[in-house]
């Protein structure tokens, strides 16, 4: 088990940023939209036997030619002032029936990702991921973001439309980033790295279905390229946010009138906060169950 | 290996296995590698420890019967065979294929591998089991020529969807360069639960030719006609299963409701032949 490489560039104390599948799919959108942005070249990836069940077999005239796993690749490219690694990680290693990963299998795949950041002599590791939050689908997202170091928090709230983790209204100074988008920046930490995890704003509402969130990480990807000094253009997503707000619409006036109108609510929130126990609750015992009834529905 | 304990040293020369795995439909794995393990007076020589691969978080109940996840190598020597008959892992796909691959090929020595598996049929139960095989070489496919297995089949898995464990252990077979096939035949889905002894009297003669192992299937032939002859009860007794099953025959749609209700009626009916 280990790292396949595909190529040996030369890179300059490189910025390692990372992305898996998780709530919304904002990590994983934003750094794919990146790397098509810049325009990276593949670098390597590892190897999927130990941590994927396969995707996709392949017969040919009665003959099986091959299967395919899960893809968890590293891209590279050589800007003008500075160096990116990308990893993009198709899916969150699987096993024992958890949605996201766990224990020895994401330390594993953390740890190999990491490897190959100490191979390149990265400077700093991002890491992006989802942050669920008291607010309305016609907001911005903003960005949440945690650092591995307190010297790095006041470069962190100097960024664009980001704010630290601790000034969320609610969060009593804790919070916790499951799966491997939040296991990686644990474990950057750990072997000394720096880290920074840049998190878009879902509304507590939608973080349980199974759609896409773009605008959360056009949201990661705008703060991003200012910290990497890359132009990109975030534009790029509209088509995919149109689509989805389209599909929020829809679903939203789905929803029964008390919820709705709760929600709607939120519409003047200015500074929306995270989840507490209260709500969380209000939401399996409301929006969950109006899923579920959908689901059925379906499938009869 | 300590995921693996021997209890025996079976003399093989380059034997054939035959992997079928439990919990199929129509209970073809299992039913097909017993009768073989029966018949041919298979001893189990080698286990898979379950753990790492399985819940182990308690037993599964059926029908007041205990059952535990094993992985049993079985050898028959006489006919210079290799049966394999397991629970499909929950997790750890890799090693544990690779653990069923490394007692074959090293301790075994295998010259080929033959899997067992069933296809939920939209057919009705008076029709053939013809069943088909996917090959991993082409040298493979040309040895098996002369059985009719093979079809020019292409097929790529939808998005969404996961390959069978078959196949996944045949690619793993291909890149140790052990040839092997799957062998698929369709079970009627109103006996997914129960079980269909036409399907593996149609895998079981296959073997019996390729691998030259003078098995006398009367018996399955029997069984077969028994069963049949249960249905063909529930359909003189029942018009509307009678009528459903005649959709069926002739190739029509069944309409919403009308394949659940033949489920439960012939699954009721065929429940007495159960273990």
């Amino acid at each position: 088990m280990g790292v396949i490489s595909h190529s040996e560039p030369e890179l300059h104390r490189p910025d390692m940023i990372v992305g898996w599948p998780g709530i919304g799919n904002i990590g994983i959108i934003t750094v794919n939209a990146l790397k098509q942005q810049i325009e990276a070249e593949e670098l390597g990836e590892i190897e999927p036997w130990d941590f994927f069940y396969p995707n996709k077999v392949i017969i040919r005239a009665g003959v099986l030619q091959d299967v395919e796993f899960p893809g968890s690749k590293f891209y590279y490219k050589k800007l003008a002032n500075r160096d990116i690694l990308l990893f993009v990680g198709e899916e969150q290693p699987s096993g024992r029936n958890r949605v996201y990963a766990e224990g020895g299998k994401a330390y594993e795949m953390a740890n190999l990702v990491l490897d190959v950041a100490e191979k390149f002599d990265c400077r700093r590791i991002y890491t992006s991921g989802a942050a669920v939050a008291l607010t309305h689908h016609s907001h911005k997202s903003r960005v949440w973001a945690v650092a591995t170091e307190r010297k790095l928090l006041a470069e962190v709230k100097g960024y664009a439309n980001t704010l630290l983790m601790s000034e969320v209204e609610g969060r009593d100074n804790l919070g916790n980033i499951t799966g491997l988008n939040g296991l990686l920046i644990g474990v950057a930490k750990k072997r000394g790295f720096e880290g920074v995890c840049l998190m878009g704003e879902i509304p507590d509402y939608l973080s349980r279905v199974p759609f896409p969130y773009p605008g959360a990480s056009q949201s990661v990807l705008e703060v991003l390229a200012a910290i990497l000094g890359v132009k990109v253009d975030i534009t790029a997503l509209d088509d995919m946010v149109t689509q989805m707000q389209g599909v929020i619409a829809n679903v939203f006036r789905q929803f029964p009138d008390e919820v709705r109108e709760r929600i709607e609510q939120r519409k003047q929130d200015v500074q929306p906060g995270s989840i507490t126990e209260e709500d969380e609750k209000w939401i399996t015992d409301h929006i969950d169950d109006f899923f579920r009834r959908e689901e059925d529905d379906k499938g009869q | 290996m300590s995921d693996i304990r021997f209890s025996g040293e079976p003399e093989l020369q380059t034997p054939a296995m035959v992997v079928g795995w439990t919990m199929d439909a129509g209970r073809l794995g299992s039913r097909v590698t017993d009768y073989l393990v029966d018949k041919l007076g298979g001893q189990a020589f080698c286990e898979i420890e379950p753990v790492d691969f399985f819940p182990l978080s308690g037993v599964t109940i059926v029908n007041n019967i205990v059952y535990f996840p094993e992985s049993k190598f079985y050898a028959c020597p006489e006919k210079n065979l290799v049966v394999f008959q397991s629970t499909p892992p929950s997790y750890e796909w890799y090693r544990f294929l690779n653990l069923i691959l490394d007692v074959a090929q090293d301790y075994c020595h295998v010259r080929e591998i033959y899997n067992i598996g069933s296809m939920v049929a939209l057919g009705a139960h008076t029709a053939p089991r013809q069943f088909f095989g996917t090959i991993n070489s082409n040298e493979m496919k040309k040895e098996l020529s002369d059985y009719s297995l093979t079809r020019e089949i292409d097929y790529e898995t939808p998005p969404g969807g996961k390959p069978t464990l078959n196949s996944y252990f045949l690619w793993m077979a291909k890149r140790r360069h052990v040839p092997g096939a799957n062998l698929w035949v369709p079970v009627p889905f109103y006996l997914v639960s129960a079980e269909d002894p036409a399907a593996y009297r149609s895998i079981l003669g296959f073997l019996d030719d390729r691998l030259v192992l003078g098995l006398d299937l009367a018996d399955l032939d029997e069984q077969a006609r028994l069963q049949n002859e249960k249905i063909d009860q529930v359909r003189a007794a029942q018009p509307e299963i009678d009528r459903i099953i005649s959709k069926l025959e002739h190739g029509l749609r069944l309409e919403e409701g009308e394949g659940e209700k033949l489920a439960e009626e012939v699954g009721d009916s065929l429940s007495e032949f159960e273990d």
